[in-house]
């Protein structure tokens, strides 16, 4: 009996289990707390590295915007009508619910915001001494100059899918809603969207804001590639103006970047961009002096399959893209001797580009902006705001073309008109498959050309359709009771 | 705590008093059937622990205590029967059989009771309901057998997991799938496999089970606290019985098919069918389908379903042993399945072996042992519904069948182009959809689980009635997945083949600890106490590595050699539970019942300061049948009248995650550059969500119990729903959501429950239960400024919108109104109430216009002119079963039932498809063709994905569910009497067809769907999904 007694004891003193205060607290082995972020450089440089890659999103400059703006307009025809890979987009079809439209907003937004808790976390640290003695002023600055520009390139490549064009109303028409502050709890849902021009106001502010504060250069052309400096905060600028029809910043800003007159063009000052010798080896070698931005990928980190650009432009791909070859098609207006036609692939009777040759790891750099891009926004400047066609500008133009096409410089023009098609010629041709041709029409106004293709007939989008830009998404028009939606 | 302790003691004390004085008493106990004399008998002498057992010729002699007032015999399978003593020194006493199964126990939170002195509500099914039906998991047989439990099975893929719901839908981010329970362990459910899908439950040998308990109302849930709201399942694994040892075998070999597959056009029919459709869209420049040969010069008409299902062979074999001697009984079983599915390349394989143990080592104390070792292995194509192109149910139908899956060179090679399925010629645009002969055999997708379930305890019981108890039960779960996809065509044909493998550990360990009281004060006052503490932890680690472009065709596995490896991933889970609990039951002379529950749960996933949380019920019963004043009047009808009712608040933790209080960054790459980007903004008030359950309840039984019924209302009100409250994308919150306690909603039903033995002789038996729920759901909080949660299929398609005032996961759909007689267009109903035709072939803002003539109308999407078509719940439901034996033979019949509810067609949409994707007949014979035709399938035009549905949903592709199934038919014979030399004591031979029929008006393969699985906010959809299995079962199950 005292046995069981001793037993029973035992037993009811079990029920006093006592609980344990480490298991009650468990701490994540695979995420850091908001309040570590700041504790080391590292930690940082790695938001930092975190903002751009966010803004990396498969859905954003990973792959889909330039899959975008390439396949709304009318030089590529898909060999598959799935919508999940852009079919929406190429007819026009695409309304608010749309994948598409979806996505692309909630990308962007989510590297906004990233952008805006970096750019108030790290003010809170170094105001707060937090980060006295791991970072500098130079590098406070430097990152900060970062942070600024991805927000205005978030936000002019928004505008150019759900906002009219500045030129339509000098800016009136509604822009996008522009969120500048950190977002972290459930407030703030409803925000109205600020007119084109407000936006473009805030875009140049932060590019502005950013220029002075930003790294002249880094340490390796792989950085001078994948990381902001001044000299890509300017290249940026001279894209923003040219949008906004601002010929006269457009040929202050280049002359940044741009230290000669007379070919070969290079930037002076900063990091020495130049165009590459040869265009095809830009596909294979990313970081030469005229890839002023790009997203860079590696086999372990992919933009994911249905958003890298090779698998969009790869021949290889079952749902890729190949060119429209109809008469007046950009392919037909090409001299067969131009590079950028004779590396073009020719498969099952279709011709593809051969600029994202890596279809099995998805691994090739997306290009953000190109010096080619500025020379040429350089050029047209030149001639728009002088109203004549210069010396200057007409070495620009054929520097760009003679590169693939030596035999194809232009002697001159006849008109200003026929030098500004050329303008436009010269930038389909070289920048086929980068998202140019898009912001082309949209920044010009002009419409959407017409598609008569065996995966249907696809009308011409004048301005003035709504088809014309992209609906509101349905997911933010359901929350954000200010948003208005596209007319 | 301390003060439970004490009074504890206190009863240890009191009920020790010793009785000196003794009268002797004995007699003989015999059965009422046959007048045999029954050995074992328990006979106790009313109100003290004084007692004896009944021997081989069923006499028995005891000594009882001067002035004891009643003898109660009890013995398994017969009515206890008190019996005054009246002076009497020899008390022979006939002991009528239990057919109408009075005397049940149940197993109840932490303790067992008898049925009728439950004063919650609870449902029990025996192990013998399910053991022979040739399932995977128990969850799957339990359809249509309780009251108030809804189970649908998503497909007929092998191994699915089951949909399970109690009393409707109790969460909306969270889980609505209930606790399960086994041996007194809460064990891991839900899917543990990748690609083949594998159910944590399926680890569970059903022949092991010997009954299922279902706790529904808070009464009876609320010692489960924070995890009670989605009700209990308690599942009781067989123990050993009986002087002698019982061998069993149970064995069944079975065929299975798909249960009702599409018709889709044939070669020539989809040939004229498209080429038509190309007209419309392009005229004269349109190309032309045409027969391509094959190798003999034959047209190729290829009836793709046959190369994706099949009738697959299964066989189940379980071998037990159990018996008992004085001081040990055990149950040992092993179990060996093989199953191969109706989707060619599905296999399941199990292999368990459990040993039940209990052990008296001595007087006072208990040691028990359940220790059950399970290795799984399924391997399944993918049959993964909604949009995947590799989906098997999808590339049944979607297929041109101009197409072979064979090159028509003679080669043998297979028909592919790329990832893709070739083309043949044909001028089709690429197809994208792959060969599925390729893909099932050059691609294999597997997992592999071991399980060890085990629970040890050690009782003691220094006093009769005071069971103290401490238990530790482990669940370690082991999953293995492998991928291999083939660089030759398919998924991974642009990567040059993928391998990747993943590891789950699971593992979590439970301990407890009771205190259960019971006595009887003064013979009428029945007290049950129980005091208890629980810790429970439990950890989950992953991780996953995958490879790509391999480096050798050769190389099939993971562990070959690869050019490429891909970044590893995983994750790490932790959490725990440390609980406090207690109940006190009391009755009066069974009559008057009053029973508490309370629980204090901690939860480590909840922010500090914020972790702990009570819960509890109550419950009252008036058992009317046991008052003199109504046996003397109605008890010649009613030999049992129960009234209940009961309230009890609980809570359901699954919408709060391991770590959801906290504002977390996340490391990744940029390049090659490590990155850190905010990816959860946390919420640290978050809390349990909350259920208080009302319940009133009447049972009956009438003559004699021959039939008994019990009806139960109920009104579940759920507050504090975590949602995600959805952000505005534009704020870029990670996953645009934060969760919050703000939503809130009820339940309410009405279950009845009749049994009715309508024959109960030695020769002849027919026994009916029927059982009938009906369900209201309606949301009545969602976060503030939200008006609306949507529910999104596969990931692209926004089918569900759950809204205030309406049942969660309403089916929303722009209305439509068949087609246009006069143009053949879809008639689309917009926002504004007005009327508006779609014209595929015209583009920008010609698409839509309006049917009165007013030309062009803005274009129709769900978000603006998108309502809620459909309740995907259905309003009643539930299940009807027949048994009858007659001598040897056995007859059984279960239907399942639901009504008033709706399904989303997706697949009917991909049917109509106007796409190169083939169509059903039923397009190729009623689609428009001139004006005046009246019919609902639009004038075909090719590449249209928006009339038809494929775009967003219409409410033309929203029907009725409604639905009687004949769940299973089964017939057999046993044979009892065979030579003894054989040892053979008994035999039955059966057959049984398992989802046998289905009576319904619903056009998709089954209308028991689900596309997305276990979801709350998307029930109700049918996008591409695998039909259900029908099977073919005969078995033997053998006595030695």
């Amino acid at each position: 009996m005292k046995n069981i007694l001793t037993i029973s004891i035992v037993f009811a003193l079990l029920l006093t289990i006592g609980c344990s205060k480490e298991n009650l607290d468990p701490v994540p082995q695979t995420s850091l707390s908001d309040l570590s972020v700041f504790d080391t450089k590292d930690r940082v440089v790695a938001q930092v590295n975190g903002m751009y890659a966010l803004t990396k999103s498969g859905n954003f400059l990973g792959g889909r915007f330039f899959v975008y703006n390439d396949v709304r307009a009318e030089n590529f025809i898909p060999k598959s009508s799935n919508l999940v890979t852009c079919f929406a987009t190429w007819n026009h079809s695409v309304v608010s619910s749309t994948n598409e439209v979806q996505n692309f907003w909630g990308a962007v937004y989510a590297a906004v915001n990233a952008i805006n808790v970096f750019l108030e976390g790290l003010q809170v640290a170094w105001d707060g001494g937090k980060l006295d003695g791991k970072i500098t002023q130079a590098e406070f600055d430097q990152f900060r100059s970062e942070a600024l520009t991805l927000r205005a390139l978030c936000y002019f490549d928004l505008l150019q899918l759900y906002a009219k064009p500045y030129n339509i109303g000098a800016g009136a028409n509604p822009g996008v809603p522009l969120r500048l502050t950190a977002m972290k709890s459930a407030e703030g849902n409803d925000l109205a969207r600020s007119t084109v021009a407000e936006c473009y106001t805030q875009i140049l502010k932060d590019l502005n804001d950013a220029e002075p504060l930003a790294a002249t250069s880094y340490s390796t052309a792989l950085l001078n590639t994948t990381r902001i400096h001044r000299n890509t905060i300017i290249a940026l600028k001279t894209r923003v103006y040219l949008h906004m029809q601002n010929w006269a910043n457009v040929v202050s800003e280049s002359a940044k970047i741009v230290g000669q007159s007379t070919p070969p063009f290079s930037a002076t000052s900063g990091v020495a961009f130049a165009l590459n010798p040869s265009y095809a080896d830009l596909w294979t070698t990313y970081t030469s002096a005229e890839s002023i931005f790009s997203m860079p990928f590696t086999s372990t980190n992919t933009p994911g399959t249905q958003n890298g650009l090779p698998h969009y432009f790869n021949s290889a791909s079952s749902e890729s893209y190949y060119l429209n070859t109809s008469a007046g098609s950009v392919y037909a207006t090409m001299n067969d001797t131009d590079v950028r036609k004779s590396s073009l692939v020719l498969a099952d009777g279709n011709y593809f580009l051969s600029k994202y040759p890596d279809f099995t790891t998805l691994t090739n750099y997306a290009p953000v902006i190109r010096y080619a891009e500025v020379l040429l926004n350089r050029a047209e400047a030149l001639v728009r705001s002088g109203g004549a066609v210069t010396a200057e500008a007409l070495s620009l133009l054929n520097a760009v073309r003679t590169r693939s096409f030596p035999t194809g410089a232009y002697a001159s023009f006849a008109t200003v008109n026929d030098f500004y098609n050329a303008i436009l010629l010269e930038r389909n041709m070289e920048f086929l498959g980068e998202g140019m041709r898009n912001l082309d029409i949209m920044r010009l106004g002009i419409p959407i050309p017409a598609k008569n293709t065996s995966m249907g007939n696809v009308a011409e989008i004048p301005s003035t359709s709504t088809s014309y830009i992209w609906p509101m998404p349905a997911n933010e028009l359901g929350i954000n009771k200010l948003l208005t939606p596209n007319k | 705590m301390k003060r439970i302790l004490l009074f504890l003691s206190l009863m240890l004390i009191t009920g020790s008093l010793v009785i000196a004085q003794t009268v002797l008493i004995s007699g003989t106990v015999t059965g009422s059937e046959d007048g045999l004399p029954l050995p074992g008998v328990n006979i106790t002498v009313k109100g003290t622990t004084v007692g004896a057992i009944t021997g081989a010729d069923g006499k028995y002699t005891l000594s009882a205590p001067a002035g004891s007032q009643a003898l109660i015999f009890s013995f398994i399978g017969f009515v206890t029967q008190e019996v005054p003593i009246q002076s009497r020194t020899t008390i022979n006493v006939v002991l009528r059989q239990d057919l109408y199964n009075i005397e049940e126990v149940v197993v109840v939170a932490y303790g067992t009771q008898q049925k009728r002195d439950i004063t919650g509500a609870v449902s029990s099914v025996k192990g013998d309901a399910i053991k022979a039906v040739p399932v995977q998991s128990f969850d799957q047989a339990l359809q249509g057998k309780a009251a108030g439990v809804s189970i649908t099975l998503p497909n007929g893929v092998l191994n699915n997991v089951p949909v399970i719901r109690i009393r409707g839908f109790n969460s909306i981010s969270g889980s609505s799938y209930p606790l399960i329970v086994v041996d007194g362990i809460p064990i891991a459910t839900g899917n543990f496999g990748g690609n083949a899908i594998t159910n944590a439950l399926a680890d569970i040998n059903p022949a092991d089970i010997q009954s299922m308990d279902i706790l529904k109302d808070a009464s009876a849930t609320a010692l489960y606290g924070s995890r009670a709201a989605n009700g209990v399942i308690i599942i009781t694994t067989k123990r050993g019985t009986g002087a002698r040892t019982k061998v069993t075998y149970d064995g069944n070999v079975g065929l299975t098919q798909p249960y009702h597959l599409f018709e889709m056009m044939n070669a020539a029919q989809y040939i004229e069918h498209k080429n038509k459709a190309w007209q419309n869209l392009l005229g004269a420049t349109a190309p032309q389908l045409s027969f391509v040969n094959d190798e003999n010069g034959d047209p190729i008409d290829t009836r793709w379903a046959d190369y994706v299902y099949q009738t697959g062979f299964q066989h189940n074999h379980t071998l037990s042993f159990s018996g008992s001697t004085p001081s040990t009984s055990y149950f040992l079983s092993a179990g060996y399945t093989d199953q191969e599915g109706m989707v060619k390349k599905n296999f399941y394989e199990r292999k368990n072996a459990r040993i039940n143990l209990d052990h008296k080592l001595n007087k006072y104390v208990t040691l028990n042992a359940n220790i059950a070792y399970t290795l799984g292995y399924t391997e399944a194509p993918n049959t993964g519904a909604s949009f995947a192109t590799a989906g098997a149910a999808r590339l049944a139908f979607v297929l041109p069948p101009n197409l072979g899956p064979y090159k028509n060179d003679g080669s043998g090679d297979y028909n592919i182009e790329g990832s893709a399925i070739g083309r043949m010629g044909q001028p089709f645009p690429n197809l994208g959809y792959y060969n599925p002969v390729a893909i099932f055999n050059l691609n294999k997708f597997t997992t592999s689980t071991d399980r060890l379930l085990t629970t040890l305890s050690a009782s003691v019981e220094p006093i009769k009635g005071l069971v103290l108890k401490t238990q530790y039960g482990i669940d370690y779960l082991n999953s293995e997945t492998t991928t291999f996809q083939s660089p030759v065509t398919g998924d991974s044909y642009g990567s040059n083949g993928f391998a990747g493998n993943g590891y789950t550990k699971f593992k979590r360990w439970t301990w407890t600890n009771t205190a259960n009281y019971n006595l009887v004060l003064r013979e009428k006052f029945n007290i049950g106490l129980l005091a208890g503490a629980e810790e429970q932890y439990t950890t989950s680690v992953s991780w996953s590595g995958s490879k790509t472009n391999v480096a050798d065709p050769f190389f099939k596995v993971y562990q070959g050699t690869w050019v490429t490896a891909g970044m590893g991933g995983g994750g790490i889970g932790e959490n725990y539970f440390i609980s406090y609990f207690g109940r006190a039951s009391f009755n009066y002379n069974r009559k008057y019942y009053v029973e508490g529950s309370i629980r204090r749960d901690g939860f480590s996933g909840l922010a500090a300061g914020n972790k702990f949380g009570t819960f509890g019920g109550a419950s009252v019963m008036w058992n009317a049948s046991n008052e003199q004043f109504i046996s003397n009047t109605l008890g010649s009808i009613f030999s049992d009248i129960r009234l209940k009712a009961s309230y009890g608040r609980v809570g359901n933790i699954s919408a709060v995650g391991d770590f959801s209080s906290l504002f977390l960054y996340g490391a990744g790459v940029y390049g090659a550059v490590p990155t850190l980007t905010f990816n959860q903004a946390g919420n640290a008030d978050l809390q349990w969500e909350t259920s208080d359950k009302y319940d009133v309840g009447l049972s009956f039984g009438l003559l004699n119990d021959k039939i008994q019924a019990e009806i139960n209302y109920y009104y579940n009100d759920i507050n504090g729903l975590v949602l995600s409250v959805p952000q505005s994308p534009s704020k870029g919150i990670p996953g645009n959501s934060i969760p919050a306690n703000v939503g809130s909603m009820f339940n309410t039903g009405l279950e009845l429950t009749l049994t009715s033995f309508n024959f109960s002789t030695a020769k002849f038996s027919w026994t009916t239960t029927l059982n009938f729920s009906t369900l209201k759901n309606e949301v009545t909080a969602l976060a503030p400024g939200v008006t609306e949660i949507l529910g999104i299929t596969g990931g692209l398609e926004t089918t569900n919108r759950t809204v205030v005032g309406k049942p969660v996961g309403g089916i929303l759909a722009v209305e439509t109104r068949g087609v246009d007689p006069e143009t053949g267009r879809r008639i689309y109903l917009n926002a504004a109430g007005k009327e508006v035709l779609f014209y595929f072939e015209n583009s920008g803002a010609e698409r839509w216009k309006y049917r009165d003539g007013s030309g062009n109308a803005p274009q129709i999407t769900t978000a603006a002119d998108g309502k809620v078509m459909g309740s995907p719940l259905p309003k009643f439901f539930g299940g009807l079963d027949n048994n009858v034996t007659y001598q040897g033979f056995d007859l059984s019949l279960g239907l399942t039932y639901a009504f008033a509810f709706d399904v989303y067609s997706g697949s009917k949409a991909g049917l109509r498809d106007q796409r190169w994707w083939n169509n059903s007949v039923e397009v190729y014979e009623t689609a428009w063709e001139q004006p005046g035709d009246i019919t609902n399938i639009p004038k075909p035009v090719m590449n249209d994905n928006i009339s038809n549905g494929s775009s967003f949903p219409i409410s033309e592709n929203i029907e009725r569910g409604d639905y009687v199934k004949v769940r299973s038919i089964s017939a057999g014979y046993t044979f009892r009497k065979l030579p003894t030399v054989t040892n053979i004591e008994s035999i039955r031979l059966y057959a049984q067809i398992f989802n046998a029929f289905v009576f319904t008006k619903f056009s998709g393969s089954d209308p028991e769907v689900s596309t997305e699985g276990n979801s709350n906010i998307a029930p109700g959809i049918d996008r591409n999904t695998a039909p259900q299995a029908r099977n073919f079962t005969f078995g033997a199950s053998i006595n030695f």
